[in-house]
């Protein structure tokens, strides 16, 4: 018989090393390789969780670490519920996560619907439309504050070229009303080309049969669209919403870089308001307890969703 | 339901003949098996029938109305496919009532009922009509994909090999209940498979396929006694026929290159000897694997079978079939 790999390493393995495994059972081996990953996951997962939780019941400060910590009860809870500048971070988290689910659902499926189409060079045009998704955000968020720019900037020229509005007559990233839009269109410029590339995979994964039989079944191509398309991407369509709405409920990264949060606080989200909170306040107990509710929050509307998501993927 | 008439039909795939300048007429209420092996071209037939790929030449026509150009909804055709392509995301009853939901027929609700649980009931599936379609085995799979062809009143029914994943119990009762179909309704039906006891038993007209051409279009019992070539002999009877060379029994006439002889067209005690190598019994008749200088041959036993392995026995063609060196065959005016 020839000498397999197995064999070959357990030659090699020094006399001391293989006299010392040997003597090891099959769950002793399994918790030694497993044992290293439960370790990291406890020390920066599960630990920091659990003291977030118990800071958030302290009026501890980061910045006073000699100051005698008192427990609190749920006064940080109350005092967070009852607090309107949370309440107006929370919405424009919620005004961001919806529009830019919803442009890049639309987008993005439509996109997804037209490339599946056979046409030459489709493949070119995937690459193409993929790009934004590949840069960095911190790129993406300055090259954007570049293409704001009310006088020399590229958007307000080509809202001008369109509309015939004077470019310096508005200001994306500096007006109350607009910042919130601009962040919206700057995300759904970046991410849509994730949620295509997901409903592709999903619009490819319906074979061509299918619409051969909807065909002889005399189904009107609308009537496919809305009986084969839709319900044979919708757990695919799904993964992808539920993909963004977990890291856009978290969004950080391109804000600071756009608005910073501005102007006033129109364009501050949760994830902004908490790092204010914690590092710039060093409110530490009080913005313990915001992270624990923002955690509670995404925790349990994901649970609800991906339930949906099975109910869908079971029929 | 309705006439259907193809005339010098031609599809090619690139380099590949597929289908080779057809002509065939399915008369209405006629129930028409196309035969032929893998590849023959079966289901590119179908396919162009139906309207789902679209002819390269000749003309298709359905009622006397000339479809070359109509979509296959205009063309009313009922299909079952060869892989069962049911809709994986719905039920079994949304499959069945899937065709009959079409707008353009304003079936009440009540009628879509009905019919589904009629259609059901035929193919003994109505106890599966909640289960999802990809919660259902091969043969079951199969039976709603021909049901959903059925639930229809098409000018045409296309079958595809719908019987070929099925077990022989299910088959045989499906073949006299596709039967029974086709003579209450009247339906039209372009059936196709490889399996010849099909073919025999529910075919109106047979149609023999060979590397995409019709080679020939007759009653079962044509092509069976007055098959056009070896190829077409070959394709019916089970067990098949023997081909034989002429010298075998001293046939040749100059032009009979190979003797066709069904098993069932021997006569015994006398001609040539031949050593009798095993003996099948089937019940109702007997089968004998003889060996005659080298050339294994099938015959049926006569009744009472009063032969033994190891012995040897005399044989003589009866009637046989004659074919030339191109393997056509030797149409004589006497017979
Ligand atoms: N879509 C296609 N593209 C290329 N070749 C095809 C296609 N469909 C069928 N063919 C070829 O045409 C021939 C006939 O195929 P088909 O009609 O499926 O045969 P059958 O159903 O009798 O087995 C085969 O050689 C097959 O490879
Ligand atoms: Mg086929």
């Amino acid at each position: 018989m020839s000498e397999t790999t197995v064999d070959r390493v357990a030659r090699k393995t020094p006399a001391r090393v293989a006299r010392k495994v040997k003597g090891l059972s099959d769950r002793a081996i399994a918790w030694l390789f497993v044992g290293p990953t439960i370790f990291l996951l406890l020390t920066i997962n599960i630990f920091p969780l659990i003291w977030t939780i118990n800071l958030s019941f302290t009026n501890f400060k980061a910045n006073r670490p000699n100051r005698a910590v008192e427990y609190i009860g749920l006064r940080n809870y109350e005092r967070i519920l009852g607090d309107s500048d949370i309440w107006l971070s929370m919405q424009a988290t919620a005004h961001f996560l919806f529009w830019t689910l919803f442009f890049q659902v639309l987008i993005g499926f439509t996109l997804a619907w037209l490339i599946n189409k056979k046409f030459k060079g489709n493949d070119l045009w995937t690459t193409i439309i993929v790009l934004p998704m590949m840069l960095s955000p911190a790129v993406v968020g300055n090259f954007w504050t570049f293409l704001y720019q009310p006088q020399i900037g590229l958007f307000n020229y080509v809202i001008t070229f369109f509309t015939g509005a004077d470019p310096s007559s508005f200001q994306m990233l500096g007006s109350v009303d607009l910042a919130p839009w601009s962040i919206v269109i700057v995300d759904t410029w970046m991410w849509t080309p994730f949620v295509m590339l997901i409903c592709l995979a999903g619009l490819r994964s319906i074979p061509d049969y299918i619409y051969e039989a909807a065909e002889i079944d005399r189904a009107s191509k609308l009537r496919q669209f809305f009986t084969i398309t839709i319900p044979m991407v919708l757990p695919f369509l799904m993964l992808a919403v539920l993909f963004r709405g977990i890291e856009n409920f978290k969004m950080f990264d391109l804000v600071v870089q756009l608005t910073g949060g501005g102007p006033g606080s129109t364009t501050e989200m949760a994830s902004i308001n908490l790092k204010r909170e914690a590092f710039e306040k060093w409110r530490t107990g009080y913005s313990s307890a915001f992270a624990i509710i923002l955690f509670v929050t995404v925790f349990g509307l994901a649970s609800i969703y991906v339930k949906a998501l099975n109910k869908v993927k079971e029929r | 339901m309705a006439e259907v008439i193809l005339e010098q039909l031609s599809k090619s795939f690139g380099k590949k003949h597929a289908v080779i300048d057809m002509s065939m007429t399915i008369d209405d209420g006629s129930f028409v098996v196309l035969l032929g092996p893998t590849g023959a071209g079966k289901t590119t037939t179908l396919r162009l029938i139906s309207g789902l790929e679209k002819n390269d030449k000749g003309t298709i026509s359905i009622d006397g109305r000339v479809v070359n150009n109509e979509t296959p909804a205009q063309r009313d055709v009922a299909m079952v496919f060869q892989q069962y392509s049911l809709y994986p995301h719905l039920s079994v009853r949304e499959n069945l009532s899937f065709p009959l939901r079409s707008p353009i027929l304003k079936t009440s609700k009540a009628d879509i009922v009905a019919k589904v649980a009629e259609v059901a009931d035929i193919l003994q599936i109505s106890h599966k009509l909640d289960n999802r379609a990809t919660e259902l085995s091969g043969g079951e799979m199969q039976r709603v994909s021909i049901g959903r062809a059925l639930v229809r009143d098409p000018a045409i029914y296309l079958m595809d090999e719908p019987l070929s994943s099925l077990d022989a119990r299910l088959r045989a009762d499906l073949r006299i209940e596709l039967k029974r179909i086709h003579s209450e309704l009247g339906a039209t039906l372009l059936y196709v498979t490889h399996d010849q006891t099909e073919a025999m038993t529910m075919a109106t007209h047979v149609g023999v396929l060979q590397e995409g051409r019709l080679v020939q279009f007759g009653t079962p019992r044509e092509i069976y006694e007055a098959p056009a070539s070896e190829y077409v002999a070959s394709r019916l009877g089970s067990p098949r026929i023997n081909l034989l060379p002429a010298e075998l029994f001293n046939l040749s006439d100059g032009l009979t290159q190979t003797i066709g002889l069904r098993p069932e067209h021997v006569k015994f005690g006398e001609g040539q000897a031949a050593s009798v190598k095993r003996i099948e019994h089937l019940g109702d008749h007997t089968r004998l694997h003889l060996d005659l200088n080298g050339h294994a041959i099938t015959v049926l036993s006569p009744s009472g079978n009063p032969f033994s392995a190891g012995t040897s026995v005399n044989i003589q063609p009866l009637n046989p079939l004659c074919f030339d060196k191109d393997g056509q065959r030797i149409i004589r005016d006497s017979a």
